[in-house]
């Protein structure tokens, strides 16, 4: 047998092996399920050697079910169900689980971007190009798996954390989850083996048919990571809008109903958007940092590409998560008004307009890079003049988008003001108006990138010249409709207001779709009018990569906050109260506090991964090439 | 190109001497008025022809070879939108968001001067200048930098920690997030099913798409849909209600939530906040009727703790008023205003 047969047997044998372990969990968790999930007969009495069978009724699902378990724990404020250290348990608790959070983010995140760049190295025909794209995904798996034992590590400390700090809670959920939980621990175990697998066969698997092997085990990798994601979604989906379970919190047998709770769909999908763009944003950082520490021109070259490609991957998953946002807040407010109103209008309406400053900042750093990026690119100074009307429509969208309805302020200034909502101002506080801003923001974005794809180069077709009128319309009538929308919303009811949001949306996607796809069509076999000179980009453009990813990370802490504590008393919405010392909700200023202290250890963690990952590097002899118009110059592939 | 450059310039020039002449009183302040209905899209407007303006001016400017050093061009620009925030809204915007609003322009006003290297270059020569010192005058500005820099700061600091006599500011939840259910008069209400049961059509079926057509314009000057006049002899079933309601609104409601629903009663002033007004888009063209039931009814007394400071001395109206009179008067309410109810699809 040659070698080469032999290590593709090998390969494929590795890549049964990896579906075996993916299907292991489903097939351990069988008997469990069969058995309404092993959970002990509560509700079987005996009397007189007579089983009577007390059933229960579902709180969501509003189905019978025989009561599999027992009620959810009245706890006291005492040592027994809330033991203590001299300091706020729940404190200790939200930096365990932020961190956790952060971290497994990061590395669901990246492989799936692996995977993407795998793919586009593996279909694309330029030799080059493919190798470039090979080495990135290298490069980028190269960071997760440092990251990744770090991720295991903080699973561990957040455990204990529950355990030693809220038995009785703790208790109670994994009552409940029991299978799933074990599935999860083998879906963790399913995870290593093929993350370390699909890492250290890299080498040996980079050409032909093996390479195809090779991007089906990042396939596999990328599923297991989201069932991971998924399963532990359901807890805190339980959390927040509990089923499966009757009034008293007693399951009644159906693990199904425990998973599938009103809001895990919506989080699923969040979650998974959320974590690319927040993948994306740390790997920009990653570069950026490397490419203001780099020491040659080659290695600046190779960065600023990873940069770029990273903060493109990490956006095209931002422009939708606004929307994902949307369906969540509406089935939030579905499953409870108050809940709904509590976020968005009551006790954390405020944090909501932090959150339109994060989102806001992405945006607005996102534009600058790319008017930075234009910088590299002989013959973009034409668009250059055109920024400020850029800057102009961002700061209108934004202004509008951050202004609070509820409007912090001296009892001097509302009475100077003259009531509660303030005449002017006022109008922008309430939802048509964001949705307008908010729309105005992405639809610059998007002209932004078209700028920048159009960069150096000059359309050469025929119709080049109506093409670009055609494009100039449909972009001026698209911020008409946009905003004669968002104006058209104060005279309409409140659910066809809803409704508006969505040709909003279909405006500014279709900008993206067509004006995307027709560009490229008149870009094709373009003019060039001179090289993209990799490396050549001002240093501010890295820091506002890094301060894209800050945003996300602070962002990222800023929603887990918000969504956790909008169940105010509850550990368990309605189901399990929370009677410990802390069962308020924090001041603004102590969570945003709170927040900045786990973004500062989260960056200053991943910095030393980030230092970890560079020293382990081994430098690979550089080629210098000479630059081919149109194209980059070839980065440094040392890693 | 130099023509249109120059309309441009020439409405700049003409903004600019407007606003300070408003500012300094030589132009009556009411001159340009904002006008209520349109004013949040005239402020807009109003800046993008500024900005119109100014680029004219400055392309004007560089045509005839004294271009305005974009240093400058950066600060007076962030200078004036403080301005046009400061003077021309009124009532007067809170501090903190016009702080937040400065914090924006200062951002942008950074990204336009450094969006391309040329203008970043442009922009920074100055404070280069000054920190390099090369002549006397850029010096002497060093020095007095030297010594006024931390005047500021300690001054600030000082302003800072000086204990002060004013009222703390006061994050208030206008719209608390209401309780499931609400017991009034010995029935249970759920708030996110139960409806008014006075919105009905002809044949005394809730039906909110018959009273919506029935409403009052909410553009300027509010009118009177036609043949629905609640006050005419005929009317007959959800404009009757209507008119009951008014009835009770102008018996207990209209001294304080004023006769047009807009907050400013008789004894509106005697509070601070004044009381809701139902005109403004953010009240409740914004909420549920229940939420509205629920308010009137159990009052300000009845706020939950999110309510902090509980900042609204209305009466529970369920000691005063009939669950009926209730859901008529709140029915007068959206009537009057030209708002609909929001419900949930």
């Amino acid at each position: 047998m040659g070698s080469v047969t032999r290590t593709k047997l090998m390969s494929i044998m590795a890549l049964g092996a990896m579906i075996g372990l993916l299907l292991l969990p489903i097939l351990v968790a069988i008997p469990a399920l069969a058995s309404d999930g092993g959970a002990p007969a509560a509700g079987v009495k005996k009397e007189g050697g007579d089983a009577k069978v007390e059933k229960g009724k579902d709180v969501y699902y509003k189905t019978e079910g025989i009561v599999s378990g027992p009620p959810a724990p009245k706890t006291t404020d005492s040592e027994k169900d809330y033991p203590r250290y001299n300091f706020e348990s729940r404190v200790l608790l939200w930096f365990a689980n932020q961190q956790h959070l952060y971290y497994g983010s990061f590395v669901l995140a990246v492989p799936i971007f692996c995977m993407v760049i795998e793919f586009m190295g593996v279909v694309t025909k330029d030799k080059a190009m493919a190798k470039r794209y090979d080495q990135l995904a290298y490069d980028f798996i190269k960071i997760s798996l440092t990251a990744y034992s770090l991720t295991a590590i903080l699973g561990g400390i957040l455990i204990f954390t529950f355990l030693t700090l809220y038995p009785a809670f703790f208790q109670y959920l994994s009552g409940i989850f029991r299978p799933v939980m074990h599935i999860y621990a083998l879906m963790f175990v399913a995870e290593s083996g093929t993350l370390y697998i699909y890492y250290y066969g890299w080498d040996k698997m980079k050409e032909g048919f093996l390479k195809w092997i090779h991007l089906s085990m990042s396939v596999v990798l990328n599923v297991i990571g989201t069932i991971l994601m998924f399963l532990a979604n359901s807890w805190i989906g339980f959390m927040m809008s509990p089923a499966g379970v009757d009034e008293q919190g007693r399951y009644l047998g159906n693990i199904w109903h425990v998973i599938h709770t009103a809001l895990w769909n919506p989080l699923n999908l969040h979650r998974i958007l959320g974590n690319m763009a927040f993948g994306g944003g740390v790997v920009a950082a990653y570069a950026a940092y490397r490419f203001l520490s780099a020491k040659t021109d080659e290695e600046r070259a190779h960065y600023d590409w990873m940069g770029y490609i990273a903060m493109a991957l990490g956006v095209a998953f931002l422009i939708p998560l606004p929307f994902a946002g949307y369906w969540l807040m509406r089935e939030v407010y579905a499953y409870r008004q108050q809940m709904g109103i509590t976020l968005m209008g009551g006790l954390l309406a405020w944090l909501f307009i932090i959150q339109a400053t994060m989102i806001g900042i992405l945006f607005l750093s996102t534009n600058y890079y790319l008017w930075q990026a234009l910088g590299r690119m002989r013959g973009a100074e034409k668009y250059q003049r055109y920024i400020k009307y850029l800057v102009f429509l961002l700061t209108c969208g934004y202004l509008v988008f951050i202004t609070p309805h509820t409007i912090v302020m001296t009892p001097a200034e509302l009475k100077a003001m003259g009531g509660q909502q303030h005449p002017v101002l006022g109008n922008y506080g309430v939802m048509s108006a964001k949705n307008g801003g908010i729309n105005v923001i992405i639809t610059t974005t998007v002209l932004s990138f078209v700028w920048y794809m159009r960069g150096n180069k000059v359309s050469t077709v025929s119709w080049s010249k109506f093409g670009n009128i055609f494009m100039g319309c449909f972009f001026f009538f698209a911020y008409l409709n946009i905003i004669m929308l968002a104006v058209y919303g104060y005279y309409i009811p409140a659910n066809v207001r809803v409704g508006l949001s969505v040709p909003q949306v279909a405006t500014t996607l279709s900008c993206l779709f067509f004006m995307f796809a027709l560009n490229s069509v008149m870009m094709k076999g373009a003019k060039q009018m001179g090289p993209i000179e990799w490396g050549k980009i001002s240093a501010r453009s890295q820091y506002a990569l890094i301060m894209l990813a800050t945003a996300f990370t602070w962002m990222m802490g800023l929603m887990g906050y918000i969504r956790s504590s909008v169940r105010l008393f509850w550990h368990v919405n309605e189901i399990m109260r929370d009677n410990s010392p802390w069962a308020y909700t924090h001041t603004v200023g102590f969570a945003a506090n709170m927040i900045s202290a786990n973004v500062l250890f989260f960056w200053i963690s991943i910095m030393f991964v980030f230092w970890l990952g560079a020293l382990g590097a081994k430098k690979a002899p550089v080629e210098a090439k000479a630059a081919v118009p149109g194209r980059a110059a070839a980065p440094a592939v040392g890693h | 190109m130099k023509a249109l450059m120059s309309v441009g310039a020439l409405i700049g020039v003409l903004g600019l001497l407007m606003l300070i002449g408003m500012i300094f009183g030589v132009i009556p302040s009411n001159t340009v008025r904002l006008v209520e209905g349109y004013m949040p899209m005239q402020v807009l407007s109003e800046l993008a022809v500024f900005v119109a303006g100014f680029t004219g001016l400055s392309y004007l400017a560089n045509s005839m070879g004294v271009a305005f050093p974009r240093f400058w061009q950066g600060v007076l620009f962030w200078a004036f939108i403080q301005t046009y925030l400061k003077f021309r809204i009124y009532p007067p915007i809170p501090f903190s968001v016009r702080a937040m609003y400065g914090t924006v322009s200062f951002v942008a006003v950074f990204m336009w001067v450094s969006a391309n290297e040329e203008d970043w270059k442009k922009f920074r020569q100055p404070i280069l200048n000054v920190l390099d010192a090369n002549t006397g005058f850029h010096k002497a500005l060093r020095t007095m930098y030297l010594i006024l820099l931390p005047l500021l700061i300690g001054g600030f600091s000082f302003l800072t920690m000086k204990p002060s006599v004013d009222e703390p500011i006061e994050l208030r939840t206008v719209h608390p997030a209401p309780p499931a259910s609400t017991k009034v008069h010995g029935k249970t209400y759920t708030l996110q099913t139960s409806q008014n049961p006075y919105r009905v059509n002809l044949e005394g079926k809730f039906d909110q798409a018959y009273s919506n057509k029935l409403i009052v314009e909410q553009g300027m000057g509010r009118l009177m849909a036609p043949n629905a006049n609640p006050w005419d002899d005929k009317a007959e079933g959800y404009l009757k209600y209507v008119r009951e309601g008014g009835e009770i609104f102008f018996q207990n409601c209209h001294f304080c939530h004023g006769d047009n629903l807009n907050g400013r009663g008789l004894h509106a002033f005697a509070f601070n906040p004044i009381p809701a007004n139902f005109t403004d888009p953010g009240t409740i063209a914004q909420l549920q009727e229940t939420f509205i039931f629920w308010r009137v009814a159990k009052g300000g007394i009845g706020l939950p703790n999110e309510g902090f400071p509980w900042a609204s001395v209305m009466p529970p109206w369920e000691q005063h008023l009939t669950t009926d009179e209730i859901w008529k008067v709140i029915l007068f309410e959206y009537w009057h205003t030209g708002y609909y109810p929001r419900t949930w699809d």
